[in-house]
């Protein structure tokens, strides 16, 4: 096997330089003073403590963590049932569903978020759908509605698709075997098929909650600017402000969240999947 | 058969030599490339400037009329174009703005022009020329300018309230969660300062902290929403009832909805140019001056001007297009005022972008 090992290093080399040395970097920056040189570097907390102890930061902060919870939530809630219809139809119908979810990901994601533009404004699509019923014009666009609306419109296909992926993998005969010893359809799922595809909705949640805690551009245009989130802030940091510093530590309090609510995610999954087993 | 494949590829290959001669040698008057390559040393053109920032016509036919080569690349923002050239990106000819060209010459980014090369400088307006960013005009030629003001809907409000109040509108209650900020700090905090009575060039800090402070009122009581470019559509569309916008824009507004008008503060504004330069490392600055050159012949100006909606800086184009009534005669956005004392041309100065920038992400995040 030794000869296989070696074959590893490019790749080791490659995640090195292209993960590593930036997130190292980012540290570096988040832990010191701007206007150093290259050599000597002025350790400091300030960074850190700015955004901490700033009430708007703070509110930005959980502002994004409210409309990622919101976009998380309603991704699982729409996506489980679709995952779950999909997986009971036939061979083709299941191909032919799969290529519609994931077909609107071949554009590109600026592109789509646009078109939500002209969807939602007052005199949009939308609007003048409504209209035929005699509603409205309801103003939709810049509101936390069309920034969540935005967000879940992105991401629920990496939802679907974990969920799917884990509903597939699940031998059909176990559930024979639940209607064998006298389990109901309700309790069949409950008991077999929702603590088999925990593992897919616990991925699902990541790649959805990952994604929309960061997103700048989604606010930024479907928000008219006024639902500014933590990304915003990074943005602005490393475009306009260019304060690399505070802009690294933002990222990195972002990192230490995100990988806290990725824990506690799994720790719920392992829980579960083993309670179901017993 | 193979007499019909025959010749059909001769047919290609003989169209595909035409295009590789730079497509100049059906228009008569034109040369060909390996004459301009002659005389200029090379027949390629690299040109870098803003998006939709030129003439319909303009590339297809300087490359028609000297045999020679464009290359255009499009940037977002000054500072991205900036960016490219400190990583050593080479480009003949460039279209930055007033700040960020004192920001190339003050970092010896530019070479000075050869006027000879450019006898067509004589057509400049009078507005254009002698602007502080480069007052002898030695690094630089102008190729827009223009102003930033209130495109309002006239049907909704009233045009003298727009003309008493200027900037102050945008914290006038009455037309709360009915207006578009331009989403740049630049741009609001020189609202701010001039509605204020300030140089929107100030870095008093008791100044700044005022602007800040009249920025939050209008983001608190006032429910803008921030917007860049989408603004052209929507108002248009006529979605908002005010909206920040600089003037070329305006006038595309204005030109397609009819209920639109376009004031200019009297607290002043913002009065800016953004012109073409040619850097130390361009490879080939003769045609670059040759470029500059065409550029401000009244034909390239008019196509320019006509397709873009931003002011020339061609004295007869600028007369032609604010005083024909088939063009922009009624047309209030396109002529951007002059001589008025309070307006001002943005200067460079990095810290104080950087300490706005800070400021304007918090007055935007504060909800």
């Amino acid at each position: 096997m030794k000869q296989f090992r070696s074959m590893t290093y490019p790749y080791v080399a490659w995640i090195t330089v292209m993960i590593v040395v930036p997130m190292l970097l980012i540290v570096l920056y988040a832990f010191t003073q701007s206007g150093n040189d290259v050599l000597t570097f002025r350790f400091t907390f300030d960074n850190f403590v700015r955004f901490v102890t700033d009430k708007i930061f703070r509110a930005v902060l959980w502002r994004s963590l409210y409309i990622a919870f919101f976009t998380t939530l309603i991704c699982v809630l729409l996506g489980y049932p679709i995952a779950y219809a999909i997986a009971h139809l036939s061979e083709h119908g299941e191909t032919v569903m799969i290529l519609l979810i994931t077909m609107p990901t071949w554009v590109n994601m600026l592109v789509r978020t646009y078109a939500w533009l002209g969807i939602l404004k007052d005199d949009g699509v939308l609007n003048a759908f409504l209209g035929l019923f005699g509603i409205g014009p309801v103003t939709m666009l810049h509101t936390s509605f069309a920034v969540i609306l935005g967000m879940v419109y992105n991401f629920i296909p990496f939802m679907i698709l974990q969920i799917h992926t884990s509903l597939n993998k699940m031998d059909k005969n176990l559930l024979n075997a639940a209607a064998d010893l006298g389990a109901n359809n309700v309790q069949s799922f409950l008991r077999v098929t929702l603590p088999l595809s925990l593992p897919g909705v616990v991925s699902g949640i990541t790649l959805v909650f990952l994604p929309a805690v960061s997103s700048f551009f989604i606010p930024k245009l479907l928000g008219g600017g006024q639902y500014v989130l933590v990304g915003n802030v990074i943005e602005s940091q490393f475009l306009t402000s260019g304060d690399w510093n505070f802009g690294s530590a933002i990222s990195m309090i972002m990192a230490v969240i995100i990988m806290l609510s990725m824990y506690f995610t799994r720790k719920i999954d392992v829980s579960v999947a083993s309670g179901g087993k017993e | 058969m193979k007499k019909a494949i025959s010749l059909l590829l001769t047919a290609v290959f003989l169209t595909l030599a035409l295009a590789g001669c730079g497509g100049g040698d059906g228009s008569g008057g034109g040369t060909s490339e390996s004459d301009a390559a002659a005389k200029y040393g090379s027949a390629v053109l690299k040109l870098y400037l803003p998006g939709e920032y030129l003439g319909e016509n303009l590339i297809s036919n300087f490359e028609k009329q000297f045999g020679v080569k464009v290359i255009v690349e499009n940037f977002d923002s000054n500072e991205m174009m900036y960016t490219k050239l400190q990583a050593g990106d080479s480009y003949d000819v460039l279209i930055p703005s007033d700040y960020m060209i004192e920001r190339l010459i003050a970092g010896n980014y530019l070479q000075p022009l050869d006027k000879s090369l450019i006898p067509n400088l004589g057509n400049l307006a009078e507005q254009v020329v002698g602007l502080g960013y480069d007052p002898d005009g030695t690094y630089s030629v102008p190729y827009f300018w223009g102003s930033v003001g209130l495109v309002y809907n006239h049907n909704n409000v009233d045009p003298s309230v727009v003309e008493a109040e200027g900037w102050s509108i945008l914290r006038d209650t009455d037309y709360a969660g009915r207006i578009y900020i331009y989403d740049s700090e630049r741009d609001s905090f020189m609202m701010a300062f001039k509605a204020l009575g300030y140089s929107m060039n100030t870095s008093d800090s008791g100044e700044i902290e005022e602007a800040y402070e009249w920025l939050r009122e209008m983001n608190n009581t006032m429910a803008p929403i921030y917007v860049t470019d989408e603004v052209i559509d929507s108002m248009m569309n006529g979605e908002m009832d005010i909206a920040v916008v600089y003037s070329g824009d305006a006038t595309v507004i204005l030109d397609e909805n009819e209920e639109m008008s376009f004031s200019m503060p009297k607290e002043g504004t913002n009065i800016w140019c953004d012109a073409m330069v040619i850097p130390t490392n361009a490879e080939n600055p003769k045609l670059a001056h040759e470029f500059i050159n065409y550029v401000l012949t009244y034909d390239a100006s008019f196509d320019n001007s006509s397709t873009v909606g931003y002011a020339s800086p061609n004295a007869e184009v600028l007369k032609e297009m604010s005083t024909n009534t088939e063009l922009y005669a009624y047309n209030e956005a396109y002529l951007p005022r002059s001589g008025y004392d309070k307006d001002e041309i943005f200067h460079d100065n990095v810290t104080l972008q950087r300490e706005l920038s800070k400021l304007w992400i918090r007055v935007k995040a504060e909800n």
